[in-house]
């Protein structure tokens, strides 16, 4: 800034003094006269009548600025003579307007002094806005707060008829005067701007007295006041009725409410900070601090105030524990079980359970209970701060940073939901931990929901629960289809558990609630299929209704149209999502479904809570209740949104989030390469193993490409490579994802066998094929309807023939993409199976979308695509480098008579693989995606009970979840997956409770290919799950990581 | 934008449309709807439009395409099959519509219909009668009508 410039500044400072009156030119012009002195320039303006906006009114400055605080006072010791103009209409107007303006101080003095809790005192320095006035040291001030602009406006229209001032301008000067209402200052911005929506709304009170001044005031002088700050106990005791929220919303710009802004101006330092403030999360400079939480310890207090406070709240966070500094690389963390007591699981459970499982049973009970360990409930909301208030009560209060809330009751980390996340790593037994919690607590003959039985719940907590209801549906109506949810609580039957699994472990969990619990202690009905029940009472009266999410979401689907969602129309008292993390994607219908069931106690087991996004959390949360999470908008901006942006308050956020809800043993620790080992179960935080599970090997099996594998592998590799380089240089890389990985996907199937890539070009004809021709040659001799125009010429056959022979992939006219499921028409015109049935009215026929010919659903013919490979692949047999380790390892576990499960996540591979097995006379069952559930026992049944049946080929999708596979002792991972948590899961089910013997796993990798780089890709993977790479950071490298495989 | 759930063969459509577009045909997706379409036909040679550019809006209804695009030329024109709506008579916009016929089709569709205007199915009346009685002079009126609203200025 030049000297002599006249700053933007300068002129904000000036105009504070001396108001609105004066128009910006005139400011300049006393700025410059007073070279840029800017308490020479207001002198100056003050000074000069000429450039005053109202010429010709006699009056000077002081009195302007009498009037231009509200509490005017115009007093015979002011020194600036009150001359002429209208002085007596000002007069008159006084007591009117001191009695409003002043209100609220004269009103709170006027009230009781027990009600007035002194807060904490605090010096502030004043700024002068008068001239030779004089105010002794000692001598009380009074402040005086302009009103809220809506009630001020007319009040300075008519006072003050053309002036024009700008009421917002001046409406957060707070003045001081003294006692005689004699206008001596103003205090400093940020002092007014927390105390003004304060005082207004009669939270607080200040009082005040003159320390040091000069002796005679000139302007801008300081002044140093002391001020002592009060709170109404109305406030702290009645907070929930109480609506700071208003003011928060009056001046929602800045969203931080000014309490605890004014805490800090009156030097009050929380004993025990708050972990969380809006300041943290706004400005992004400082990192949180953690508290230590030891040697503090503060009353407990039961919550259900606190808890209804926060279902209020829009921006109080609830439900959640200090963390420790500790696990800060890992979103999921390790609960802190070593303290976890015990329980014993009731003598209806026929299996002994492990110690961990008791303590698992301990806490599930204990988070029923809504309550949580003691330390739980001593352990600050990290919302919240802690402060010694000056008051010589001594009382202790607490603040919470985002909401301006006080309350003198601890605002602990207590519940909400009951119920929470059983995160237990993989082959634990969250099953049995689950069985346990059933028969503990199974809610049986609870008719009403209330479950009056619950011991441990205080008629508060119930009432509480029920309470819940409306506040959440307020919340929840904001999601499309959820009101509908809502309807009368009243009409729902109160009913029992309900268990949510995958359509594959529905007969493992009927299987395992039959053997572990003592018969007669649970009925189980399996809620599954067309046949399934529409009786409400009678799904009630089950004390264990078991159903996939298949069904689930079909209801839910249901319940929108008519009134047949019978699984909604029950109050379950308990709901137990199994593989929870199927409802991660919090947009999908059976996310919507899960959420919107009725639910006094909600679990979710999943040994992988986070597969791909830290989104997948907020679906469990909004399942679970627990509030203010279920509520998208703040998720995303205090969470997910930050944790994008790289901020690591996000991730830390969830954490505390989870901390209580959720528990995780892993088996393992994760080594330094972040590659899950699979070793003994250990309790990380206690290093007592919790459960030896006889030992499991990973191993990486790398093979070598044979020379002509390779140079079939490097012409696909170059070809890839060349398109890859022409998206990259039009920089349409991420548009063209599907593509790459289209690419991608052929050079790793290559990996496993040239096969699966290989189709084109071979003189093998399809004895199917020919049979197509000569059923449309011959359909043109015996026509239907004699009409020869519409039997296709041959030669448009034998071209149709032809194209199905070379494999030519061609597209359906109708959906635009490569033919799924493909069909031919009597007229020979290839389409999708789906899409020809979407065309048509009816169901049984309809026109050809091509040439409109009749057509009836019994003359269509299936394509065969199903032949998937174009050469012969059994005369033509050759073991790709892959398959030829393959069996030599399972040569090697065939004299042992160790069985075997093969994943690979393409079945066109396990078909390959069925050849050389069975010339090497392997016995083996498949399972992949196309077995309904019923098949899908049987073969798993034979595979665990036929003793020649070494090998099960497996889809890695179709076995990826729950499916108990302990009969095997070794798993063969023959392609890399994306996402290795997807890996983990297929593992583990070889590698969990029930398995005796140890276990070997072998991934298999092709050396120098793009397989070996997606191990790369996967630690990074791997890591972005343990939360050290964001999803920005991720998006950003993505290019990179495509590029790094076409290295 | 309310197009994320724009259905994969539309925007294929779209894209084949602006990669490869249809000789004297254009149609370019509105910004904020991608299921309207801006529409240029060129007026076809030896036809009373010849050097005409006729504007259309194409609209891809929520069932596409499994009903009909709605289109309407917004050019005037003087044709039997098309009236002073510029609403237009085809039957594969109505009850012959395929979902095996896509936009480029139908646009193709249109411009042949601008070669071979077919009176015996009017929509226009007037001009059909026109047409009918006295061909040479309807042709004239088409041409001057081009000249007139679809000379490209």
């Amino acid at each position: 800034m030049g000297v002599n410039k006249v700053t933007d500044q300068g002129i904000a400072v000036v105009r504070s003094v001396v108001g609105q009156d004066f128009s910006d030119m005139d400011i300049i012009r006393a700025l410059h006269l007073a070279n840029n002195d800017v308490s020479a320039a207001i002198n100056i303006i003050f000074d000069t009548p000429l450039i005053r906006v109202t010429p010709g009114d006699g009056s000077t400055g002081a009195r302007r600025r009498s009037l231009d605080s509200l509490t005017v006072a115009a007093s015979p010791a002011d020194h600036a003579p009150v001359t002429a103009g209208s002085p007596t209409a000002a007069e008159s107007d006084l007591p009117a307007e001191r009695n409003t303006d002043s209100g609220v101080a004269a009103e709170s003095s006027g009230s009781k002094e027990s009600d007035w809790w002194l807060v904490g005192s605090a010096e502030l320095s004043g700024l002068s806005t008068c001239k030779g006035r004089r105010i002794k040291p000692g001598d009380k001030v009074s402040f005086s707060f302009p009103l809220a602009n809506k009630v001020t406006s007319p009040f300075t229209a008519t006072r003050f008829p053309g002036r024009g001032r700008s009421v917002a301008s001046c409406s957060e000067i707070v003045r001081f005067s003294t006692e005689d209402h004699v206008e001596i200052g103003r205090i400093p911005n940020e002092w007014a701007r927390c105390l003004l929506p304060l005082v207004r709304t009669k939270k607080i009170k200040i009082e005040g007295f003159c320390k040091s001044v000069p002796e005679v005031l000139g302007i801008m002088d300081t002044i140093h006041l002391s001020v002592s700050v009060y709170i109404n106990s109305s406030m702290i005791q009645k907070h929930q009725q109480t609506s700071v929220r208003s003011i928060n919303i009056s001046t929602a710009e800045s969203s931080v409410h000014p309490l605890p802004s004014l805490f800090r101006l009156l030097g009050l330092t929380p004993f025990r900070k708050a972990e969380f403030t809006p300041e943290d999360l706004y400005t992004r400079k400082r990192p949180i601090e953690f508290k230590d939480r030891s040697g503090v310890s503060a009353a407990v207090l039961p919550s259900e105030k606190l808890r209804k406070l926060c279902v209020n709240g829009s921006k109080v966070e609830d439900n959640k524990e200090t963390t420790s500094d500790t696990d800060m690389d890992s979103i999921i963390g390790i609960a802190d079980s070593s303290q976890l007591e015990e329980m014993t699981p009731p003598d209806s459970l026929q299996c002994e359970l492990r110690p961990y499982q008791k303590q698992a049973l301990y806490w599930m009970v204990q988070l029923e209970k809504g309550r949580r360990f003691k330390e739980a409930a001593t352990t600050l909301h990290p919302c919240w701060s802690a402060y010694h208030i000056a008051d010589r009560k001594g009382f202790v209060v607490y603040l919470n940073a985002f909401s301006g809330d006080v309350t003198l009751e601890f605002p602990s980390t207590l519940q909400m939901s009951r119920g929470g996340i059983l995160a237990d790593a993989m082959g634990l037994g969250k099953t049995i931990m689950t069985i346990a919690l059933l028969l503990a607590h199974s809610g049986k003959g609870g008719s009403s929901s209330s479950t009056s039985s619950q011991d441990s719940l205080d008629t508060n907590e119930v009432n509480d629960m029920s309470d819940q209801s409306p506040i959440t549906s307020n919340k929840l109506t904001s999601i499309s289809g959820f009101r509908k949810l809502f309807k009368s609580k009243a009409s729902l039957v109160g009913g029992g558990n309900l268990i949510v699994c995958p359509m594959t472990l529905l007969s493992q969990w009927k299987a395992e609630l039959e053997t572990h619990t003592q018969p007669g202690s649970l009925t189980v009905y399996v809620h599954y299929g067309q046949s399934r029940t529409k009786d409400t009472k009678f799904l009630a009266q089950n004390d264990v209704v078991l159903t996939t999410y298949g069904v689930l979401a079909s209801e839910y689907a249901a319940e929108s149209t008519e009134e047949n969602g019978v699984l909604y129309s029950v109050r379950w008292f308990r709901v137990v999502l199994d593989e929870a993390h199927t409802v991660k994607s919090s947009k999908s219908q059976v996310s919507m479904a899960a959420a919107s069931l009725n639910a006094d106690r909600r679990w979710c087991l999943t040994g992988t809570p986070i597969q791909n996004n830290l989104e997948d959390v907020y679906s469990l949360l909004r399942f679970l209740r627990v509030e203010p999470w279920g509520n998208w908008g703040l998720w995303y901006k205090l969470i997910q949104k930050p944790y994008e942006e790289g901020d690591e308050r996000g991730l830390k956020l969830v954490q505390s989030i989870l901390r209580p809800i959720m528990l995780r043993r892993t088996k393992s620790s994760t080594d330094a390469e972040g590659r899950l080992s699979y070793g003994v179960i250990t309790c990380n935080s206690c290093c007592r193993p919790i459960l030896v599970l006889p030992p499991a090997q990973v191993e990486v099996l790398y093979c070598e490409l044979s020379a002509a594998e390779k140079d079939f592998y490097e012409a696909l590799f170059k070809r890839s490579k060349v398109k890859f380089d022409m998206f990259v240089e039009q920089g349409r890389v991420l548009h063209n994802y599907a593509s790459i990985l289209e690419l991608l996907l052929r050079l790793r199937q290559c990996c496993d066998h040239p096969f699966l890539v290989m189709s084109r070009g071979d003189t093998q004809e399809f004895s199917d094929l020919n049979k197509l021709a000569k059923h449309f040659l011959k359909g043109g001799k015996d026509g239907v309807n004699g009409d020869t125009c519409a039997v296709p010429s041959k030669a448009y056959v034998k071209e149709v023939v032809e194209e199905l022979r070379k494999g030519e992939e061609g597209e359906c006219p109708i959906c635009l993409e490569a033919y799924e499921d493909a069909v031919l028409t009597p007229c020979a015109h290839r389409l999708c199976r789906e899409c020809l049935f979407a065309s048509w009215r009816s169901a049984l026929s309809g026109l050809c979308p091509v040439c409109r010919k009749v057509i009836n659903k019994q003359d269509l013919i299936t394509a065969p695509t199903d032949s998937r490979f174009q050469i012969d692949v059994e005369k033509n047999w050759v073991e790709s480098s892959k398959v030829s380790v393959l069996l030599q390892e399972l040569d090697k576990l065939r004299s042992l008579g160790a069985k075997s499960i093969i994943f690979s996540q393409w079945t066109g591979f396990l078909d390959l693989l069925e050849i050389p097995l069975s010339r090497h006379n392997f016995l083996f069952v498949r399972l992949d995606g196309t077995l309904n559930q019923q098949q899908r026992e049987k073969v798993l049944d034979r595979f665990t009970e036929n003793a020649d049946i070494l090998v099960l080929l497996m889809s890695l999708k179709a076995g990826g979840v729950g499916i108990n596979l302990t009969a095997a002792t070794n798993a063969f991972l023959m392609d890399p997956w994306w996402n290795p948590a997807v890996e983990e899961q297929a593992v583990m089910r070889i590698h969990r409770i029930g398995q005796t013997k140890s276990v070997a796993i072998k991934r298999f990798i092709v050396k120098g290919t793009v397989e070996e780089r997606m191990e790369t890709v996967q630690a990074r993977k791997q890591r972005m799950i343990s939360g050290a790479l964001t999803d920005h950071e991720l998006r950003t490298a993505r290019i990179e990581e495509l590029k790094m495989l076409f290295t | 934008m309310a197009n994320s759930n724009l259905p994969r063969r539309i925007i294929k459509e779209t894209q084949r449309l602006l990669s490869e577009p249809a000789p004297g045909i254009s149609a370019s997706p509105s910004e904020d709807n991608m299921r309207y379409f801006n529409v240029m036909i060129l007026g076809p040679t030896q036809s009373p439009y010849e050097g005409g550019v006729f504007k259309l809006e194409l609209f891809l209804p929520e069932e596409y395409p499994m009903a009909a695009p709605k289109v309407r030329f917004l050019t005037k024109i003087y044709h039997p099959n098309i009236d002073k709506l510029g609403r237009i008579c085809l039957d594969i916009l109505k009850d012959k519509w395929s979902p095996a016929l896509q936009i480029r089709t139908v646009l193709l569709s249109i411009q042949a219909l601008l070669s071979a205007p077919n009176p015996d199915d009017p929509l226009s009346e007037n001009i059909a009668k026109h047409w009918k009685t006295n061909e040479a002079e309807a042709v004239e009126t088409a041409k001057e009508w081009t000249r007139l609203y679809a000379s490209g200025a």
